[in-house]
């Protein structure tokens, strides 16, 4: 095989390699839960990318299920425009044609094993990109926050607030109350 | 004694979510119940005058502050906590519900420095008044709201951390003044005090004003004015459903002689802007921007019990032609921290596990003195939805690695065994010996670290050049528009170096005294 023949079958075989990945890259986004009820304000892809997202992320006793329908539902409260945007990011998330040149990715987030998964959370954690970094943070900030307004995780870390209605008893009801 | 629960069934508060169409009518109609809307009203109503309120959000009491922040994030907080300035570089905590911020902050009571007004006064051309003229109004405010000094030996152990390593370090430091009454420290602040031991404007002025005939109605969302020469002829409102979440087909038109706006400085302007006035509205918000350290100590600091901030070193407030900053303690809610806590899974949790003994402690950049950290804009989104531009500059950066040094430095001062910023990946010193290189060596850009505002002030400065001010600096009147006022944190023209809430009430009860006596 001379030098030619060689180049040829190498730029062959990358053309060959890039459009095998590219086709992997637009696989559709695996289903990785059912919604246990309506959704608000993401979109059926959007809500499978977000858990997926959160299984990676949460504590293990959280259910990422839940905490990404808290999430829907505290998106209700977000202009329109901030809820376009949560869904573009996270079909941004899952695409891997970019990730395919940004990540070295040739599959959707979705269909990830789960350490390939948090490598492309490292990677966006680490980009240049400040739409990938704040991106990232958004959606981590999101779920981390939901997820801890559930009580079943306070006792891991040691929160231990007064008890739901423990002062009720005791309001003032003076609108003059320590006037002078 | 004027009975809350009774306030509540007064049936001068009016549930917009179970109204029909309807037009009313007043001497006044105030946007906005919180520090500067609930001071305006109850002057103006004690005066004589019609008053019509208008708010948003829900009409909230203890009862429902059930000190999770499941419940009360969406129904106090704008956009359900989650706000964030277009870049997302910075999350906003803002208040939405009748009483405004005044339910949910941290009853920090500060009076205006008397420089800072000075600077107004000679570079903002704020000639319409002097300090002397707010000090009686301080004085009243502070007594109707029993603002007073915290006795040191009630500091929690977050605050006691940042009294003693400021001491140690020889650094300026003082315990602050709160708007609380025979305060139970539950630490539930920023979550709706449990007890109404917070004197905020849910249980103090705005039943003062419903006390003298004023009505609210709530669940009413502002759109915009309607002009006709140089007046505001009529208001058109939106009513909203029961969560605050959608409008339910029914408006609100309301004719008055005047109206106000106090909204705050993000929906303020934005007000102004969906109803075409614009000149200088939006411009120059100013947030305290925050950024914060968390200190590990042996001992116990359950940073989510008693007074969330009763102490403040203002040290480095003034750094010549550097941004100064002032720093205070961060409460600490589970949901709030995990937010702001790095890493994610296990990494995650092992940064939040420590909570009992994690002092967090923040430095409040003092934005809008420099011109080149002279505060961001609001603007408009398609639909008509507010959104803060706000940069950080290089040299606000620049801020942020040197007081994130200083925090270090005090959080191991006062004991701490290691200190983290809030960067992510997370970046850890085990000693001071440590502070310069991993500061230095962190990087300080959007999407690095965390940056937080629950301070917004600006965006219709107060003035008399009508090119860089949206209301007259005499009585917060809009130049053109005679019959407009903007009465709240947004005609401040910087940010004040202080946590807010007392100057909005005394600028408040100033200018509508001055209105009042216009009748």
């Amino acid at each position: 095989m001379n030098r030619r023949t060689f180049l040829k079958r190498g730029l062959m075989g990358g053309a060959v390699l890039v459009l095998g990945m590219g086709g992997l890259a637009v696989l559709p986004t695996k289903d990785v839960a059912t919604p246990k009820r309506a959704l608000a304000v993401l979109e059926p892809r959007s809500f499978q990318v977000l858990v997926a997202f959160a299984k990676r992320v949460v504590p293990e006793t959280a259910d990422a299920v839940d905490v990404v329908h808290r999430v829907d539902d505290a998106l209700r409260l977000a202009p329109l425009e901030a809820q376009r945007d949560f869904n573009k990011l996270l079909g941004l998330f899952e695409n891997a044609l970019p990730g395919l040149l940004l990540d070295g990715r040739a599959l959707p987030f979705t269909r990830l094993s789960p350490e390939s998964q948090d490598a492309v959370l490292r990677h966006w954690r680490d980009s240049r990109l400040e739409l990938r970094r704040s991106g990232y943070q958004a959606l981590r900030r999101a779920c981390l926050a939901m997820a801890y307004q559930d009580e079943a995780l306070w006792p891991a870390i040691g929160y231990a607030p007064p008890p739901t209605g423990a002062f009720e008893a005791m309001a003032y009801d003076d609108s003059k109350a320590g006037a002078s | 004694m004027t009975s809350l629960a009774a306030v509540r069934a007064n049936p001068h508060v009016i549930d917009g979510s179970t109204s029909a169409d309807q037009e009313l009518t007043a001497d006044v109609c105030i946007v906005g119940t919180g520090a500067g809307g609930a001071v305006t009203a109850a002057v103006l109503a004690e005066a004589g005058l019609d008053v019509l309120m208008l708010e948003e959000g829900g009409y909230y009491t203890a009862h429902d502050f059930t000190m999770r922040e499941k419940d009360v994030m969406p129904r106090l907080y704008q956009e359900g906590g989650l706000r964030a300035t277009k870049d997302l570089g910075v999350s906003i905590l803002q208040g939405r519900t009748v009483g405004g911020t005044t339910v949910v902050n941290w009853t920090t009571s500060f009076r205006t420095p008397e420089d800072v007004v000075a600077h107004w006064h000679d570079k903002h051309d704020v000639k319409g008044f002097a300090y002397a003229d707010l000090v009686p109004h301080y004085d009243a405010i502070e007594k109707r709201l029993a603002v007073s000094k915290v006795e040191e030996s009630t500091l929690n152990g977050n605050n006691r951390k940042l009294f003693d390593g400021c001491k140690k370090l020889g650094w300026a430091v003082d315990t602050l003044k709160r708007n609380v009454y025979a305060c139970m420290q539950t630490g539930m602040c920023g979550l709706g005090c449990p007890v109404n031991a917070k004197r905020s404007m849910l249980v103090t002025m705005i039943p003062d004003a419903i006390d003298a005939g004023a009505r609210l109605v709530f669940r009413a969302r502002a759109e915009r004015f309607e002009t006709s020469g140089n007046q505001v002829a009529k208001l058109h409102v939106t009513l909203l459903d029961a969560e605050g979440r959608a409008p339910t087909g029914k408006t609100l038109t309301v004719k008055a002689k005047r109206f106000v706006t106090s909204g705050g400085a993000i929906n303020s302007p934005a007000l102004l802007l969906r109803s075409g006035i614009d000149g200088a509205v939006g411009a120059r918000t100013c947030i305290h921007p925050v950024v914060a350290s968390a200190g590990f100590y042996d001992e116990d600091i359950f940073p989510y019990r008693g007074a969330p901030q009763s102490a403040a070193s203002h040290h480095f407030a003034h750094r010549g032609a550097d941004v100064g900053f002032f720093i205070e303690t961060a409460a600490w809610y589970p949901s709030l921290m995990a937010g702001a806590s790095p890493g994610f899974a296990g990494e995650h949790l092992a940064f939040m596990k420590n909570v009992n003994k994690t002092g967090v402690h923040v430095a409040i950049a003092i934005d809008g003195f420099h011109d080149d950290v002279a505060g961001g804009r609001v603007t408009l989104r398609p639909s008509g939805a507010p959104v803060l531009d706000y940069p950080i500059t290089p040299r606000l950066w620049q801020t942020f690695r040197f007081a994130q040094k200083r925090l270090a430095e005090m959080q191991f001062a006062s004991g701490a065994k290691t200190v983290k910023t809030l960067h992510d990946p997370e970046r850890v010193m085990s000693s001071p010996g440590d502070v310069d290189r991993v500061v230095d060596g962190a990087p300080y850009e959007v999407g690095r670290l965390p940056v937080f505002t629950a301070h917004l002030m600006g965006g219709c400065a107060m003035g008399d050049d009508p090119k860089r001010s949206v209301v007259r600096s005499e009585d917060l009147r809009h130049h053109t528009l005679e019959n407009l006022y903007v009465i709240d944190g947004s005609v401040f023209p910087t940010s004040l170096g202080v946590n807010p809430q007392e100057s909005i009430y005394g600028l408040a009860r100033l200018m509508a005294t001055r209105l009042a006596a216009r009748k």
